[in-house]
C-alpha cells in the first residue's frame, strides 16, 4: 500500500519551476559554493599563472636554494633555488590541460560509445561491453607502467592513458540511459517521421543522457589530475624541468629530509583541487540525481 | 437517512510552490453517510485528489490546510497528532490506489504484504492472520488463494492485482474505504467486475466507500451519493438521480454533456467545454466557473455564489441554477449520417490482406535448453484489414489485444513476421528503412502518450518543424510552417517557444496532431489519441482530427480501447482480441447489433453515465488469457457466456455476411 501521494496533487511538483528551484538550492548548499570557489581558484591561478607568479618557474637561483617559506619565496624553493610557488602555479596549467582535455575527449568518446551501445544492436552492445570491462579490469598504474616502458614517457602519453582508463565509465553511464530511453515514445515518434539513428542519437537522445555524465566529470577532474601527479611522480609523466605537481612532489620527497615543506607545498594544491571538484560534482549530483540527493546536504 | 460517518467543512488547503501559493481547495463542504457509497467527480486539476489525501493526512510536504475540518466518526482528523493518523489509517480507513502496478510492494508476496497489513493485531497469531487473508483473497474472487496468495504481485494479471488491491485495502476491515480511480488503469471489461466487487463488498461488509473518479459511467454505476467538483471547489452535491438526471450546476451540465457515451446520435462534433481550468494562484472573485459558463452575468463575475440547499439533500453552488431535467435520451437505435460515403470502386488507401507478428520469448539456446520448441509469441495473427480514402477506422480491443502492435508493424516500426501491407496498391512491408522513408510522409502516426512521444529537450517550434527538416524540406521557412501549423491545430503561437512538460495533455496532443499533419499525409494511425484527456478536451479533439479529415481527406485508423469515443468518430471497426480480428462491419451497425459475444461483451461494457442504467452484473467473467498459452479452439470460448464445446475444440473461421461484416464464431448472435 505505497503510493507518493505527491504525484496526484497540484503544485507538488511543477517541472515549469525545477529548473528555478535547483538552481536556488544549488546556490543554497553551502558544499556546493565552497567547491565552485575552489574551482575557480583552481582555473584562474593556471590560466594567469605567467601574469600571477613572482619568479620564471625554471630561473635557478642556486644561492637561496631549499629555503623554507619566506617573504621572497611564500612556498620556498627547491633544490635548485627555483620558487616553489611559481612552479606550482605554472604546474596547475598541466594539470589544468590533462583536466579538460582528458576529461572533455573522454566525455564525448564514452558518450558516443556508450549510445551506440545502447541503441544498437544487442551483438555490439556485447562487444563493446566486454571492451569497456576488459579496461575496467585493467589497473591504470599497471597500464601506464607497460605503455611507457614501450613508448617513454611524456605528457601526451599521460593524456591518452588518462582517457583510455576514464572512457568505460563515462560509457557505461551513457549505455544505461540510452537503455532506459530506447523504447520511450518520444524516440518512436522519432522513428515514425522518418528520422534517421544519427539524427536521433544526436538531437534525442543525447540531450537526455549528457547531464549525469557532466556530473561525473567534475567528479573525474580530481582523478585525472592525481593521476597525473602521479605518473609524474614516478617519472612516467611529465619530464623535468616543466613543472607539474606531481614532479614537484617528487623533486620534494628527494629533498625531504633538508627542505620537509616542499612537500607539503605541492601537496596542498592537489588535495584544495580534489575536494573542490569532489564538492562541485556531489552536489550537482545531489540535486540532479534524486535517487541520490535525498536527505543529503 | 444516516448520520453522516465522514463529514468535511470549510476544507481549504494551500500548496507553496516557487511562485506563490496554489490554492488547491477552497471550502470544501460535503457529507458521507453511513454505509453508501460516495462519489468524488471532476476533471483533473478540480482537485478530488487533494480532498482523498487530506482525509488521509497525506497531503505533500509543500500543502497547508489553511481552514477547515475532517470528521470522521465525529473526530477531526485534523486536530490528530501523527500516531493517531497512523493508527487510523489502515485500520479505521483504508485506500483502494489507482495504479495497482505501482501501489504494491514488488519484492513481498501477497502473503507477507497483507500480514504486515495486519501488524497492529497483536492478539492474532502469524498463522490466523494468513487464514485471514486466504478469506480475503477468496473474497475478491481470487481463483486458489491459498496458493496464489504465495506469489509476487508480478504472477498476478492487472485485473487480479487490482482484486488484490481491493483485498488488502478491505483487510483490517476498515470502516471507511477511499478508492482513488479504482478502475483507471483497467480494461473496459475489468473495469465492470471491479466496480461491481467494491459495491458489493462494502455492502456485505457494511464499509462506507469514498471514491474519487473522473468517469461518469463508473460514478452512475457505483455511488449512492456524488460531489461534483471544479478547480477547488465543491460545485454540486446531491443523490445520484437527481444529479444526473436534475443537474443544477453549469458545469455539471456541461460535464454530462460532453461524455460520448450520453450522446445517443451519432454525431461528428461531440461537445466541449470552452476555455481553460482558472489559475489556481489567483483564483478569481466571483464564481469559479463563471468565466466558461454560457450563462454568466457581471452578478456572477462580481459574486462568489454559496451553496443553496434544495430537495432534502441536492445542494448546488450557483446563482441561476438550471431547472430543466438531464435526463438522458433512452437509447435508440441511432441514425448514421454519412457526411462522405468513403468511395469503394478504388484501390483502398491501406491494406493489410493478413500480417503477423511474433515476439521471441526467448533466446534459441535457453529454448533449446528448456525444451521449448516456438519460443515466440503471436502479437498480431492474421490480421488483415483495409482502409479507404477519406474514411475512418476503428480498431478496438483491450489492452493486449495486439491493437499497438499492429499499428506499428503497419508503419514498419515493428518488424512483421509474415503477410503483406500495401499502400494504394504497393507492398511495404518490411522495407528497408531508406525506402520506407519517402512513404513516411504520407503516412502519420499520434502516439498514446500525448506528452511522452514529444522529445522533452525540444520546444514545440522545433518539434513542429521537425519532419521538415527530416524530410529535407529546408528551403521552407521552417517558422512560417510551425506558425501555419500551430494555426491549424488551435494551438496558440506563444505556446512555440515552450517545451513538452509545459503543456497541458490537450496542448500536447495538438502538438502531436501538427506534427502528423505537416507533411500532408494520407493515412495517420492515431494510437489512442483521447487516452488521459478530460472529457471536456477530449470533444476537442476529436473535432479538430474530424475537421481536417473534411478539409483534407485524411484517412484515419484510429486505435483505441473507448468505445463511446470511437462509435461517433468512425465509419467502419475492427474489433481485436488476443491478436486476432474477431469482427469488422460499419460501425452503426456494430453498435446496434454486435454480432461476435465479445464485440457485445465490450459495447455493454462500459458503465453507463445514468443511474437508471445500472447492469446487475457484469457483462463478461474471467481475464484475457495469456498469449503464452493460447486456447486450442476460440480465442474467447474460456470467457464467451455461449462457449459449446466446438468453440473449446475448434477455431472458428472468418465468415462474411450479406451486408459486409465479417464475424469469427461458430455461433454468432446475428
Amino acid at each position: 500500500m505505497l503510493s507518493d501521494p505527491s504525484a496526484s496533487q497540484p503544485g507538488a511538483g511543477r517541472p515549469r519551476q525545477r529548473s528555478n528551484v535547483r538552481l536556488g538550492q544549488f546556490l543554497g548548499s553551502p558544499k556546493a559554493m565552497l567547491g565552485l570557489t575552489v574551482v575557480i581558484l583552481f582555473i584562474s591561478s593556471a590560466v594567469f599563472a605567467p601574469v600571477l607568479a613572482p619568479y620564471d618557474p625554471n630561473a635557478l637561483d642556486i644561492p637561496s636554494r631549499l629555503s623554507g617559506p619566506t617573504w621572497a619565496h611564500w612556498a620556498g624553493t627547491d633544490q635548485l633555488g627555483r620558487d616553489t610557488f611559481s612552479r606550482l602555479l605554472f604546474g596547475g596549467r598541466v594539470a589544468l590541460k590533462i583536466a579538460v582535455i582528458g576529461v572533455s575527449v573522454a566525455l564525448s568518446t564514452g558518450l558516443i560509445l556508450g549510445m551506440i551501445a545502447g541503441y544498437g544492436p544487442k551483438w555490439l552492445d556485447n562487444l563493446l561491453l566486454l571492451a569497456f570491462d576488459t579496461v575496467l579490469a585493467f589497473p591504470t598504474i599497471v597500464l601506464a607502467l607497460a605503455t611507457v616502458a614501450l613508448v617513454g614517457p611524456s605528457l601526451e602519453l599521460v593524456l591518452i592513458i588518462v582517457i583510455v582508463s576514464t572512457v568505460p565509465g563515462y560509457a557505461r553511464m551513457a549505455r544505461t540511459a540510452t537503455l532506459a530511453l530506447k523504447n520511450d515514445e518520444f524516440i518512436l515518434a522519432e522513428r515514425s517521421l522518418g528520422a534517421s539513428t544519427p539524427r536521433i542519437l544526436a538531437h534525442h537522445v543525447l540531450p537526455n543522457v549528457v547531464g549525469p555524465l557532466l556530473i561525473l566529470a567534475a567528479m573525474d577532474v580530481p582523478v585525472v589530475v592525481t593521476i597525473e601527479a602521479g605518473l609524474s611522480f614516478l617519472g612516467l609523466g611529465v619530464l623535468p624541468p616543466t613543472a607539474s605537481w606531481g614532479t614537484i612532489l617528487n623533486e620534494g620527497y628527494l629533498v625531504i629530509n633538508d627542505a620537509p615543506f616542499m612537500v607539503v607545498a605541492a601537496g596542498i594544491p592537489l588535495v584544495l583541487t580534489t575536494l573542490g571538484f569532489t564538492f562541485l560534482g556531489e552536489a550537482l549530483r545531489d540535486i540532479f540525481d534524486p535517487r541520490m540527493g535525498r536527505g543529503r546536504a | 437517512m444516516n448520520a453522516p460517518h465522514l463529514d468535511i467543512r470549510g476544507l481549504t488547503v494551500d500548496f507553496t510552490t516557487p511562485t506563490g501559493p496554489v490554492h488547491a481547495l477552497r471550502d470544501v463542504s460535503f457529507a458521507v453517510p453511513q454505509n453508501s457509497v460516495t462519489g468524488i467527480v471532476g476533471e483533473s486539476g478540480s482537485g478530488k485528489s487533494t480532498v482523498l489525501w487530506s482525509i488521509l493526512g497525506l497531503l505533500s510536504a509543500n500543502a497547508r490546510v489553511r481552514r477547515g475540518e475532517i470528521l470522521f466518526e465525529g473526530e477531526d482528523m485534523l486536530r490528530k497528532g501523527t500516531d493517531a493518523l497512523r493508527a487510523a489509517r489502515g485500520q479505521d480507513m483504508s485506500v483502494v490506489f489507482q495504479n495497482p502496478m505501482a501501489s504494491q510492494i514488488p519484492v513481498l508476496t501477497y502473503a507477507t504484504q497483507m500480514r504486515d497489513i495486519l501488524y497492529r493485531k497483536r492478539d492474532l497469531s502469524a498463522a490466523d492472520k494468513r487464514t485471514l487473508a486466504v478469506e480475503m483473497m477468496e473474497r475478491v474472487g481470487i481463483p486458489d488463494p491459498a496458493r496464489r496468495i504465495d506469489q509476487y504481485p508480478h504472477h498476478f494479471s492487472g485485473g487480479m492485482r487490482q482484486r488484490a488491491g481491493i483485498a488488502m485495502a478491505l483487510l483490517p476491515r476498515p470502516r471507511l474505504l477511499l478508492a482513488d480511480e479504482p478502475t483507471t488503469a483497467l480494461d473496459v471489461t475489468m473495469e465492470a467486475q471491479v466496480i461491481h466487487l467494491i459495491r458489493d463488498l462494502a455492502t456485505e461488509l457494511e464499509t462506507t466507500v469514498l471514491v474519487v473518479s473522473h468517469n461518469l459511467g463508473l460514478i452512475a454505476e457505483m455511488c449512492d451519493h456524488v460531489v461534483v467538483m471544479y478547480a477547488g471547489e465543491v460545485v454540486e452535491a446531491g443523490p445520484v438521480r437527481e444529479l444526473f438526471h436534475n443537474a443544477r450546476h453549469p458545469y455539471t451540465r456541461a460535464l454530462l454533456d460532453c461524455d460520448p457515451a450520453r450522446i445517443t446520435r451519432k454525431t461528428r462534433h461531440l461537445p466541449v467545454i470552452e476555455g481553460s481550468l482558472p489559475d489556481l494562484s489567483a483564483p478569481p472573485k466571483g464564481c469559479i466557473f463563471a468565466a466558461r459558463c454560457p450563462k454568466a452575468t457581471l452578478h456572477c463575475e462580481a459574486e462568489a455564489p454559496s451553496a443553496q440547499v434544495s430537495g432534502g439533500r441536492h445542494s448546488v453552488r450557483c446563482h441561476f441554477p438550471v431547472t430543466e431535467k438531464s435526463v438522458p435520451d433512452a437509447p435508440r437505435i441511432l441514425d448514421a449520417p454519412h457526411a462522405t460515403p468513403p468511395d469503394a470502386g478504388d484501390i483502398p488507401l491501406l491494406e493489410v490482406p493478413y500480417l503477423n507478428v511474433r515476439f521471441r520469448t526467448m533466446g534459441p539456446i535457453r529454448a533449446r535448453l528448456n525444451g521449448v520448441a516456438d519460443p515466440f509469441v503471436d502479437a498480431v495473427l492474421d490480421v488483415g484489414l483495409t482502409v479507404r480514402r477519406g474514411e475512418t477506422l476503428g480498431l478496438v480491443g483491450e489492452s493486449g489485444s495486439g491493437k499497438t502492435t499492429l499499428g506499428r508493424a503497419i508503419l514498419n516500426l515493428t518488424r512483421a513476421s509474415a503477410g503483406s501491407v500495401r499502400f494504394e496498391g504497393r507492398e511495404v512491408r518490411n522495407l528497408p528503412e531508406r525506402a520506407f522513408k519517402p512513404l513516411r510522409r504520407d503516412m502519420a502516426m499520434m502516439f498514446q502518450d500525448a506528452i511522452g512521444s514529444l522529445s522533452p529537450r525540444k520546444t514545440v517550434r522545433a518539434l513542429i518543424a521537425e519532419p521538415f527538416v527530416i524530410h529535407g524540406a529546408q528551403d521552407r521557412d521552417l517558422d512560417r510552417e510551425a506558425e501555419r501549423l500551430a494555426d491549424l491545430v488551435q494551438l496558440p503561437r506563444a505556446f512555440l517557444g515552450r517545451y513538452p512538460h509545459e503543456l497541458s495533455g490537450g496542448q500536447a496532443r495538438r502538438v502531436g496532431v501538427a506534427r502528423a499533419l505537416a507533411l500532408n499525409p494520407k493515412l495517420i494511425i492515431a494510437d489512442e489519441p483521447t487516452a488521459g484527456l478530460d472529457v471536456s478536451v477530449q470533444g476537442d479533439i476529436l473535432n479538430l482530427m474530424a475537421e481536417l479529415q473534411r478539409e483534407k481527406g485524411l484517412s484515419y485508423l484510429l486505435i483505441t480501447h473507448n468505445l463511446p469515443v470511437v462509435r461517433h468518430v468512425s465509419d467502419r471497426l475492427a474489433i481485436m482480441y488476443m491478436g486476432r480480428i474477431v469482427e469488422t462491419g460499419e460501425a452503426e451497425a456494430i453498435f446496434n447489433q454486435p454480432g461476435h459475444p465479445y464485440t457485445e461483451a465490450l459495447v455493454r461494457g462500459v458503465p453507463q453515465p445514468d443511474p437508471d442504467q445500472r447492469r446487475t452484473a457484469p457483462p463478461l467473467r474471467g481475464e484475457v488469457p495469456s498469449l503464452m498459452n493460447r486456447p486450442r479452439g476460440c480465442d474467447f470460448a474460456a470467457r464467451c457466456p455461449f462457449a459449446k464445446d466446438e468453440c473449446r475444440q475448434i477455431k472458428p473461421s472468418q465468415s462474411t455476411r450479406a451486408d459486409g461484416r465479417v464475424i469469427a464464431c461458430h455461433f454468432p448472435l446475428i
